[in-house]
């Protein structure tokens, strides 16, 4: 695969992120209650992604981006 | 090409920072804002500033939230202990779906008063930012003390807050 | 084709079978090291890159809870075109514990365990399939000589035409099938090896930002990681907004023992700085450093939808070879190749440890948008992720799940991933290289030179008459000397400087799918199983160009978890008060635990009183054996050995110089009634054993291959699993007796081998080391427990009795019996201590192996197996009586042995461990 095309992917696809982040309306903290559900956790199974993570690492050649999770959810203190 | 991508990311995330929604939240010293809360049932009206004379301990709250839950007994308590001293506890439920706050009702029963807020109007003039958020407001109908969240380690500070309020003379 | 071109592989043929021919039988990994090792280990899998996600910034939400989760990998034969490919393909089994408590509202510790086993065969190398290098294993039937299997051949010749195509032979008859220029990999066995992995962290919160450090350590026979990572989160926006940020390090040290059978014929001059020899092995050093950073910004989009990117980048240096894969290389001589004719030629197949670049940096980038579909109250997720390497790798991932939510607490999670990747740019399926593997040395004047190969320095001419002279050209006396011909190797120049067969860099795709079921039973606790099959195709490499198809296959993953969280229990358990603070309506754990604390050693100690109980347990066992060979309760010289050891027929060879054994084991108990608990006790074994040779032992065996060297060997896997009821006989304040009844099912394998050497096989290993009975077993047991104040007192009769003839692999374990009686004191009101007596008697093997057995020492004998054990045991045991914890109780117990009398010949014992934790609800 060529570089550039990659690249450019990789361009468009951030301005995809970036005009859908700055476009999106504003949640009241009351109003996260279906981004409470555990279904809507950025990770919903946890134990299931550390498994596969392990599964593909060992076969396959793929960088990983695992950072220190978090976010989402019901913006509770 | 990877200094493009970087370079992409960092403007992108200074755009969302921007992004903050201003809203105008009480803070201590402010005044209560006249709330028109309803029971749970809908059926009453009720008005906040109506409980002034009482030291009222204003706590935001809603069934999917797992602070909310772990308040709960904390709440029990004070309006257990505290009442008779002049204490008025009012839990303003927030969540749009009433049957939510119902069967959570049923799961932690709350020995305390629980009100509605239907257009979310008292928590937008309380500038409510984090659930929960409670206000200790003083006989006089000034915000005394605002706390976010809701923490085991935060019950003996808050208190002492509220005793201390008590105590005050009208 | 010419006639003439057979003769080097008609040569070749015989060579084969003689035990001093260069030609390479290459086997399949020796009984304690393999080629296998590296591969779904650490080396690829840098546990400390793969940093555990926090809990989201939902405060508390999980933050005091355990779970325990097992999965197993298995993967499907590869393709050997020509041949059957009778080895067993990778199976992995994996066994994970993690644990998370707040130390106070904003300090959270966490930590993980996790022990791999894994064992099958596995590539070496990739051949022209004109190699032969997958040789058929013929065997008599009843029916004529079949091929039954395939042995691995990594050195060896091979016909090519001038455009250096290969041509294919039949591998028996030397006959000329044919060009044939399709690709095989070169598989391998192994012996099982275990990986054990912990790590720990420490976060803190404050309402808008966390951070936490971790540290752990990774640690398998040849490979040892320690790593530690720094991350954090900072929340924005009311929190619509999450910036996360992570930096690790880790550093592996490898020593990778070469395989010792394979040493002959692996080309390894590269890494001869980093070869050192140590007790007949070499072992390959290496040291490798990772840094990773990673950025990350979580932000809700809507009430339905959010949306999270994160950046990783990594830098790694230092050996990332993997050194149990080898490149095949086939030298052709240039003079053949242009001497003007059209006949076929010869090339040299060797196998030359891989060499990779000892730096790579790679950025992957990936985003997840996560959108509520409301008439489902379902989440679905999309995934995608691009990732690229300075080695040429470029990949693409998409994943796509539907959390769906069935209600009454099930969750279904279906879910299907494609990715593709493309090949680093030194990944070659095998090279050609257009010089001679090694040359005889010419002088100037084209004499070949000799040299004393006692003495290498010493060189020599031969003249016309074939006499031996020195440098000054007098005539020496060659009966005093041992000559050769002088050699020298190849030109390493003329090869690239990285190359790699390894099929994990080449260009394929990949496509997998799978489900996962979660139910969320009342107080706090979940249950998970999930399923993933996963196939590995070139032609599904994005944008094509994926080559052939032949490292092709496909692997399944099964798995199931449990997780309980302990703050969920406590709200549930209070939920009926409605006023008070938290603290005041937690169960005391008092009520619970009648008689005191039971010894961590003894099993089905306690019952749950109360119906509707439950409790949730792990008990570990160590248990170590080595010293002296003990004959009855006498030790035994190594000559008694070697002549009474093993048979009338045989003597010994070898015995054990000492054997682990690590037994992990999950007990999950529930009363349904108050006289009546129910218990399952799923358990995962693994055990190392090494073993010497006797002083006057006789000769090799011719067949029989002795596993003797540095690393010893390893089994392990699921064990048996105990099922049972416990009933109440007797309760009044002070004193109860219940009694046991339960069944042990034959779970564990106790068909293991040791892996083909020399395409000899190893056969059925040691009775010692085999996971389970192989039987079903009946399991009673009548205990007694009494208490006084701060005394406490028990007794317990138990046994262990085989319900069947014979296992499956033709032998049953003795039965068991013991008796065990303790006396204990409450130090404090959560810390007791106790001593114990135990007196157990096991019977000796009754029948024997069905199968080929090494018979090598008195290991290998059913009369060498039970005996009569007095060991004294010195218990602590801690409970958690209030608070947030209750119901806790972590219990260790040494068990020293007193006295041992063994049937027959047996290594002596050093000590047990066992410790148990359970928490009871």
């Amino acid at each position: 695969m060529n570089h550039k095309y990659v690249l450019n992917l990789i361009t468009v696809f951030l301005l995809i992120t970036n005009i859908g982040l700055s476009g999106c309306a504003h949640v009241a903290p009351w109003e996260r209650g279906v981004l409470a559900k555990p279904q809507m956790a950025v990770d919903p199974l946890p134990m299931q992604s550390v498994t596969r993570a392990h599964n593909y690492g060992s076969r396959e050649a793929a960088a990983s981006t695992h950072s220190a999770g978090g976010g989402g959810g019901c913006g509770c203190f | 090409m990877i200094k493009q991508i970087q370079l992409l990311f960092s403007v992108g995330l200074a755009l969302n920072l921007m992004m903050i929604a201003p809203l105008a939240a009480i803070s201590v010293g402010d005044s209560l804002p006249a709330c028109a809360l309803t029971s749970l049932d809908g059926s009453h009206e009720h008005n906040l500033q109506a409980l002034r004379g009482k030291v009222i301990y204003v706590d935001f709250w809603a069934s999917w939230c797992p602070p909310c839950v772990k308040s709960f007994p904390f709440l029990n308590q004070l309006e257990n202990d505290l009442k008779n001293q002049g204490l008025q506890v009012v839990a303003i439920n927030l969540d749009e779906e009433l049957a939510d706050a119902q069967i959570f009702l049923d799961k932690y029963p709350a020995d305390f008063a629980i009100a509605l807020d239907p257009d979310k109007q008292c928590a937008q003039d309380f500038g409510v930012i984090a659930m929960p958020s409670s206000y200790l407001i003083d006989r006089k109908g000034v915000v005394r003390h605002v706390h976010h969240g809701f923490r085991s380690g935060d019950v003996s500070a808050l208190r002492l807050v509220i005793e201390s309020v008590l105590g005050e003379p009208l | 084709m010419k006639t003439g071109s057979h003769q080097p592989g008609d040569r070749q043929q015989k060579q084969v079978d003689s035990s001093q021919s260069r030609e390479s039988k290459l086997p399949a990994g020796s009984s304690s090291n393999t080629t296998l090792q590296a591969l779904t280990s650490a080396a690829l899998v840098l546990p400390g890159l793969l940093m555990q996600p926090v809990q989201a910034a939902d405060a508390g939400a999980g933050a005091d809870s355990f779970s325990f989760h097992y999965s197993r990998f298995q993967e499907g034969k590869r393709k050997l075109f020509t041949v059957p490919n009778n080895v067993k393909p990778i199976q992995a089994d994996v066994i994970h514990a993690s644990g998370g408590l707040s130390l106070t509202d904003r300090v959270k510790f966490s930590f993980n365990y996790s022990r791999d086993t894994w064992s099958g065969a596995t590539p070496v190398t990739t051949a022209p399939l004109a190699t032969n290098g997958n040789r058929p294993i013929l065997e008599n039937t009843p029916f004529g000589v079949i091929t039954s299997g395939a042995s691995p051949f990594v050195n060896t010749k091979i016909l090519l035409d001038r455009q250096l195509n290969p041509i294919r032979r039949d591998p028996l008859t030397g006959q000329v099938i044919g060009k044939d220029t399709r690709l095989v990999e070169i598989i391998s066995s192994a012996s099982p090896e275990t990986r054990d992995a912990a790590n720990f962290n420490l976060g803190y919160e404050w309402n808008e930002a966390a951070l936490n450090i971790s540290g752990g350590l990774s640690s398998e026979n040849d490979f040892e990681s320690r790593y530690g990572n720094v991350s954090g989160r900072l929340d924005f926006n009311q929190k619509l907004t999450s910036l996360k940020f992570g930096l690790g390090y880790s550093k592996s040290d490898i020593a990778a023992i070469l395989d010792q059978d394979i040493i002959p014929y692996l080309t390894r001059t590269a890494y001869a700085k980093q070869i050192e020899s140590r007790g007949g092995s070499e072992i390959l050093h290496g040291g490798r450093q990772d840094w990773t950073a990673s950025l990350g910004l979580t932000q809700i989009l809507g009430k339905r939808a959010l949306i999270d990117t994160n950046i990783g980048y990594t830098h790694s240096t230092g050996l990332m070879e993997n050194p149990y894969k080898a490149m095949t290389v086939i030298f052709v001589d240039p003079d053949v190749l242009n001497d003007g004719q059209d006949t076929l030629i010869t090339g040299d197949v060797r196998a030359l440890v891989e060499q990779r670049p000892g730096v790579r940096n790679q950025l992957a980038i990936s985003s997840k948008y996560v959108q509520h579909i409301s008439p489902f109250d379902a989440a679905l997720h999309l995934n995608y992720k691009f990732s690229f390497d300075d080695w040429g790798i470029n990949t693409n991932t998409f994943t796509v799940d539907w959390v769906q939510p069935l209600g009454n607490g099930w969750t279904l999670t279906p879910r299907i991933r494609y990715y593709s990747q493309s090949a680093a740019n030194f990944y070659q399926p095998f090279l050609f290289s257009q010089q001679n593997f090694s040359q005889n040395v010419v002088d100037t004047s084209g004499r070949e030179v000799w040299e004393d190969v006692n003495n290498p320095d010493t060189l020599f001419v031969r003249d016309e008459n074939f006499n031996l002279l020195d440098r000054d050209g007098n005539l020496v006396d060659e009966a005093l000397l041992n000559v050769q011909p002088k050699t020298t190797p190849f030109d390493a120049k003329k090869l690239p400087k990285s190359f790699s067969s390894d099929h994990r860099l080449s260009g394929f795709g990949s496509l997998s799918g799978g489900v996962t079921l979660n139910k969320r039973l009342v107080r706090g606790i979940e249950l998970q199983a999930g399923f993933e099959y996963y196939a590995r195709a070139s032609s599904l490499k994005l944008g094509g160009g994926g080559g052939s198809g032949f490292a092709d296959f496909n692997y399944y993953v099964a798995n199931a978890a449990i997780k309980i969280d302990i703050e969920k229990l406590n709200f549930s358990s209070h939920s009926g008060g409605g006023s008070g603070n938290a603290q005041a309506h937690h169960k005391v754990s008092g009520q619970h635990h009648h008689g005191g604390h039971v010894p961590a050693g003894v099993m089905s100690g306690h019952m749950l009183d109360k119906a509707g109980d439950f409790m949730f347990g792990y008990r570990f066992m160590y248990g170590r054996m080595g010293g002296d060979i003990l004959h009855g309760d006498l030790v035994a010289s190594d000559q008694e050995v070697v002549t009474q050891g093993c048979s009338d027929t045989l003597n010994c060879r070898v015995a054990p110089t000492f054997m682990n054994m690590k037994m992990h084991m999950l007990n999950v108990m529930y009363a349904p009634t108050d006289w009546l608990n129910l218990m399952i006790m799923p358990k995962f074994v693994d055990m190392e054993m090494n073993l010497r040779e006797l002083s006057g032992r006789p000769d090799p065996l011719p067949g029989v291959h002795e596993h003797t060297g540095i690393a010893g060997h390893a089994t392990g896997g699921v064990g048996d699993t105990t099922i049972s009821s416990l009933v109440k006989l007797y309760d009044v304040p002070g004193h109860r007796l219940h009694m046991g009844l339960g069944f042990s099912a034959p779970t564990g394998n106790v068909g293991l081998e040791f892996r083909r050497v020399f395409q000899i096989d190893g056969g059925l290993d040691h009775f010692g080391m085999q996971l389970g009975s192989g039987t079903w077993d009946f399991l009673p047991s009548l205990t007694y427990t009494g208490e006084s104040s701060r005394w406490s007192w028990g007794a317990q009769l138990n046994g262990a009795k085989r319900m069947e003839s014979k296992n499956k692999s033709g032998y049953r374990l003795g039965d068991e019996f013991q008796a065990t009686t303790w006396g204990g004191y409450n130090l404090t009101k959560w810390l007791s201590a106790s001593i114990r007596g135990i007196y157990t008697v096991q019977g000796a093997i009754q029948g024997d192996f069905n199968a080929f057995n090494g018979r090598s020492g008195p290991q290998d004998f059913p009369g060498n197996q039970g005996g009569q054990y007095w060991d004294i045991g010195l218990g602590v045991s801690a409970s958690v009586p209030k608070g947030k914890f209750v119901g806790n109780t972590l219990s260790f117990e040494w068990l020293q042995p007193i006295r041992t009398d063994v049937n027959g010949f047996q290594l002596d014992r050093k000590g047990a461990l066992a410790a148990s934790w359970s928490y009871h609800f």
